[in-house]
């Protein structure tokens, strides 16, 4: 007999297709959004459409006389706590008392159709006091602002956190050469193909099943359960294939309302499907920010001393908007020993849109400052952008800007210099010498780094699980969501190197808090890496068992004398071969299955004593870095500017796919440019101007430019196969690194984004350039 | 919301069109639907009514050329004109403007009849229209007129279109004596983008590079498109450079009036209405 051509294992660190591709890009994939079933009925809300505002009553029943119309519900009809929040819980499900932002749900309709939902809701009337709106952070902060939760003892600061090392800012008094500058940050919206989707049922056996479009289908649970008040055990949250997160799902959309809903109606599913127009008015947004940023150097380029302050407008709820703020504070020096520093940053309750998670998680904001005055203090010193932050990033062994000890593996200073070298930056004269006519070219850098995480307190813990099954595969048990970044491909990658498999003999078992163990959430860069450790454990559990149990079998000795290849064990002194399928029959179903735990590395170290800024994440120990450079060319007649090429060189670790680590660069690229050029989220009177694509500008793939990823593999031991989170830094830097090429290609630096061309005509005016 | 879903039909010819249009009067016309769909979604008196789709009929997707002129179908999608060698070859500055309304898909849609219709003072396909001086023709189930792209469109959104009659042809002359063809738009991107200002140019340049005829109009920096005798006169007999193009500058100030909205301020507007001329003399010239 022919023996059939061996299968090739999965290996980690080479590229593979991503197992979702092909039933993604023919439409087989089943998003939550596309459930529909016969009897299934419909949720939607009744929106405040104020920013603020004392509720006095909301008027019902012309909406319950609609045909149709199976339950109106408002906050009395919640018997949990309605609240909702990861720290603090201060979001209701549905608002009682009061209208914090024009998007609060007010109350809930449950229909037989999308019709008469819609006109249901429309007849929905809220008699309300209006209050005085907190518009902007400065508003929120002024001696007699109203406050937004009158029972926060923190008033409208939800969460100050303020850090200094050595001497602070009197070291200043000690530089050659000082900086500062006030820049303002935009809001920005996640823009993920499917919007908040979810299902929901109330199962014969009392059991809540909601299949949502989450990150965070194990902290759903809890968090629904304690809101609309059910034991958390009769929630079942299942999480499918994610249409785009990118952290706008890292907390409860629609899960808690359709609880309620399908609660109405035993039995029957109930779905809710928010429109472009709601997601944009109700899902949560990159924070706006303001950022202060004085920096001061030696004159031999050396960083002496740093303050930096940083308002996070987080809306009205603190969704997560505490833990970003914090990560901003920490990451406020970026990856830099800078040995005297104060930094500060606040959390500011407003009646804008709610601030929520967004990749990079309040990173992005601290960069865009810190970035540029590095940029502008080179500058003053006639130090080249390059050599002046070869001259400070961190070192293995170094302190960082907050003064922890930087202990897991640190590659900035590789990546810079591989970029020193790369022709992009070597030739730059050459390049910016070619413009052409009635455009300045310029050539920009800017350095990151990026926690992975949680911090040194709430536990980064995945709990992973495979079985063989009686056929003789695996089934991989994914606790963690796969929003599309293919991380459930990247767990049978690595489920298969240790097993030996290839792809066509494991399944994943998508999120599922039933069937899945708990492991987080999507987010923090922390996806692959903890859960991924916990699944080489298991899977090396699992093979021990397969092959002392085919030891066993062979009457064999020695364990060691046994391998697994595709399908089969095999005895590799006598090359007999048994297949897995034959295993799978005599263990029992106990043994089958092989769980195991891995918790994140935390630092020891305590730049603050302040417990809640130890909640909220301070310090990290283990991040990601990159070094990125944007070639750009400026239109002097229009101010336009459009980026020619783009390269970044990332530290992530050792790389487990590389295929999709690229992805993740060009998505976090592609989506940095978008923050930093397009993407001008306009809120008048609380309220969204740009609420809908046609006016809210994100990239099309004309405006991204074709980009270089290179990775500078040093191994970080606490990872999966030495790997690091690669899924936000690449987010964090194309903002200063534009803004810093067009500092360089025509002298003007501005102060608020998005770079707009209307902005930057303004400031080339101004600087008396040529602007004719 | 209306209790009735909106009927559409599609007829294949113009005498189906008027019979059916006959018998309902009150159904709106379209072709691609890019604008319309988009606008019924947002509500409004557009979102239940009943629809004509225009782009079966064959009379309406029809390019041929009459003697001097050129004669365009008005259901002719953007990308069937974008593709074809008559429009390339004789109105370059049509092409350019084709190539950065919408999208591929957009394009495959859209129809050149609509963009016209739809009167957008940001409308793509309008400022090469207006320095082509195209001719419109206007149908009615008993006649034909004819009138000048810029008597047509009388303000945002507002055109000549009387009841009973619709858009079927556009004529334009074939223009050999210009070597000058020049649409540039501004817009907030590079695809899908609606034009924050925009100018079409086509001139006749000498060999020693003086402008001997040049025409111009601008997109988004006005109600309707702007065309001016007084810039394009004062700018015949100029050299080509950025200087004679300063010199227009206060002739464009007072033929322009932007407005501000979300897209971008007046004041941007107006600078870019003069800044767009310093592109010409950068511009290839075809001897």
């Amino acid at each position: 007999m022919k023996r059939k051509t061996e299968r090739q294992p999965c290996e980690a660190g080479r590229s593979m297709p991503r197992l979702d591709a092909y039933a993604k890009v023919t439409g087989k994939t089943r998003y939550a959004s596309d459930f529909y079933a016969g009897d299934m009925v419909w949720a939607g809300v009744k929106r405040g459409g104020v920013p603020h505002a004392t509720i006095l009553s909301v008027e019902t029943e012309e909406a319950r006389a609609v045909e149709g119309v199976i339950a109106v519900l408002t906050a009395e009809d919640v018997t949990g706590t309605n609240r909702q929040g990861v720290v603090r819980k201060d979001q209701p499900v549905l608002a009682d008392h009061r209208i914090r932002h024009r998007g609060d749900p007010v109350a809930l309709v449950v229909a037989e159709s999308r019709r008469a939902l819609r006109e249901a809701v429309d007849l929905i009337r809220i008699q309300v006091e209006p209050l005085r709106a907190v518009l902007d952070t400065d508003a929120a902060l002024r001696d007699g602002a109203i406050s937004i939760h009158e029972d926060h003892p923190g008033g409208n600061v939800l969460l100050e956190g303020t850090l200094e090392t050595g001497e602070g800012e009197d070291a200043f008094a000690q530089c050659d050469a000082v900086v500062e500058a006030e820049f303002q940050v935009p809001m920005q919206e996640h823009a993920y193909l499917e919007t908040e989707a979810g299902w929901s049922v109330l199962e014969g056996d009392g059991v809540l099943k909601i299949e949502a479009s989450t990150q965070t289908p194990f902290r759903d649970r809890s968090e629904v359960a304690e809101a609309i008040g059910l034991p958390v055990d009769r929630v079942r949250v299942i999480a499918p294939y994610c249409g785009g997160a990118f952290g706008g799902k890292d907390g409860v959309t629609i899960q808690s309302l359709l609880g309620l809903a399908a609660m109405r109606v035993p039995g029957r599913p109930v779905k809710m499907w928010l429109d472009r127009e709601e997601s944009f008015l109700a899902g949560v947004k990159r924070h706006p920010a303001r950022l202060r940023f004085r920096l001061g150097a030696k004159a031999d380029g050396t960083l002496h001393a740093l303050s930096a302050d940083l308002d996070y407008d987080t809306g009205p709820y603190d969704h997560l908007g505490g833990v970003v703020t914090a990560l901003g504070l920490e990451h406020a020096g970026g990856p830099y020993r800078i040995p005297n520093t104060r930094v500060r940053a606040r959390s500011v309750y407003t009646n804008n849109p709610v601030g929520g998670a967004f990749r990079g998680f309040g990173v992005p904001q601290a960069a865009a400052g810190m970035e540029q005055v590095i940029d502008m203090l080179a500058s003053k010193l006639g130090l080249s952008p390059v050599t002046m932050r070869l001259k400070n990033v961190v070192r293995r062994g170094d302190r960082n800007a907050i003064g922890v000890a930087v202990l897991s593996s640190t590659g900035i200073h590789e990546c810079l210099e591989v970029l020193e070298g790369h022709p992009l930056w070597r030739d730059r004269r050459a390049w910016k010498d070619r413009c052409p006519p009635a455009r300045k070219r310029g050539v920009g850098v800017a350095c990151v780094m990026q926690a992975v995480g949680y911090g040194p307190k709430v536990p980064d813990v995945a709990n992973a699980k495979i079985e063989l099954t009686p056929e003789g595969a695996f089934r991989v048990y994914c606790g963690v969501v796969d929003m599309g970044q293919g991380n459930i491909t990247t767990y049978l990658q690595i489920a298969g190197h240790v097993l030996s498999q290839d792809l066509t003999a494991m399944e994943p078992v998508l999120p599922d808090t039933d069937q899945t163990l708990p492991s987080g959430s999507a987010s923090a860069s922390r996806t692959t890496f903890t859960f991924g450790k916990a699944l080489i454990r298991a899977s090396k559990l699992l093979k021990r068992r397969i092959l002392e149990r085919a030891t066993d079998l062979l009457m064999e000795e020695d364990p060691r004398n046994l391998d697994l290849v595709p399908g089969e064990v095999i005895h590799l002194t006598s090359g007999k071969r048994i297949p897995l399928s034959q295993i799978a029959l005599i263990l029992n179903r106990e043994e089958r299955f092989a769980v195991a735990r891995y918790r994140a590395p935390v630092s020891r170290e305590r730049p603050t004593d302040r417990e809640d800024l130890r909640l909220h994440g301070i310090p990290h120990t283990v991040f990601s870095f990159g070094a990125h450079l944007a070639a750009v060319e400026v239109d002097e007649l229009t101010g336009r500017i459009a980026v020619k090429k783009y390269l970044v060189i990332s530290d992530c670790g050792r790389l487990i796919n590389p295929r999709l680590f690229e992805q993740q660069v060009h998505g976090g690229v592609a989506q940095g440019l978008g923050y930093g050029l397009l993407e001008d989220m306009i809120v008048r009177d609380g309220k969204i101007m740009t609420g809908d694509f046609s006016t809210y500008i994100i990239p099309t793939a004309l405006d991204v430019p074709n980009m270089v990823s290179l990775a500078v593999q040093m191994e970080e031991k606490s990872g999966p196969f030495g790997l690091k989170g690669a899924g936000e830094v690449a987010v964090d830097a194309p903002l200063p690194a534009v803004a810093n090429a067009v500092a360089d290609a025509c002298g003007v630096r501005i102060t608020r984004f998005p770079m707009t061309p209307e902005r930057i005509m303004e400031q080339l005016e101004r600087s008396g350039e040529p602007a004719p | 919301m209306s209790g009735r879903e909106a009927r559409v039909w599609l007829p294949g010819s113009l005498d189906e069109l008027w019979k059916i249009w006959s018998d309902a009067p009150d159904a709106v016309l379209y072709a691609g639907g890019t604008d319309l769909m988009v606008r019924r979604r947002k509500g409004g008196p557009l979102a239940g009514s009943d629809l004509i789709c225009l782009e079966r009929v064959a009379d309406f997707r029809e390019i041929r050329e009459e003697g001097e002129e050129i004669l365009i179908g008005a259901g002719c999608t953007i990308a069937s004109l974008m593709d074809h060698p008559l429009v390339r070859q004789n109105f370059p500055v049509l092409t350019q403007a084709f190539k950065v309304l919408g999208s591929p898909p957009i394009r495959n849609m859209a129809s050149i009849g609509g963009n016209i219709c739809t009167a957008s003072p940001a409308g793509d396909t309008l400022p090469p229209l207006y320095v082509m001086d195209a001719l419109l023709e206007l149908r009615r189930e008993n006649g034909l007129r004819r009138i000048p792209i810029r008597e047509f469109i009388t303000g945002p959104g507002k055109t000549d279109l009387g009841p009973g009659e619709v858009l079927s042809g556009i004529r334009i002359p074939r223009l050999p004596r210009y070597n000058l063809h020049h649409y540039e738009k501004v817009g907030q991107r590079n695809a899908l983008s609606i034009s924050i200002a925009g100018l079409a140019a086509i001139a006749r340049i000498s060999a020693e590079r003086t402008i001997e005829d040049i025409r111009l109009a601008w997109g988004s920096v006005g109600p309707t498109v702007v065309r001016s005798r007084n810039i394009e006169k004062a700018l015949t007999g100029k050299p080509l450079s950025s200087e004679s193009m300063e010199a227009a500058f206060p002739l464009v100030d007072r033929a322009v009036s932007p407005i501000d909205d979300l897209r971008a301020n007046a004041r941007y507007r107006r600078i870019l209405a003069r800044n767009l001329l310093l592109r010409l003399p950068f511009r290839g010239v075809h001897p």
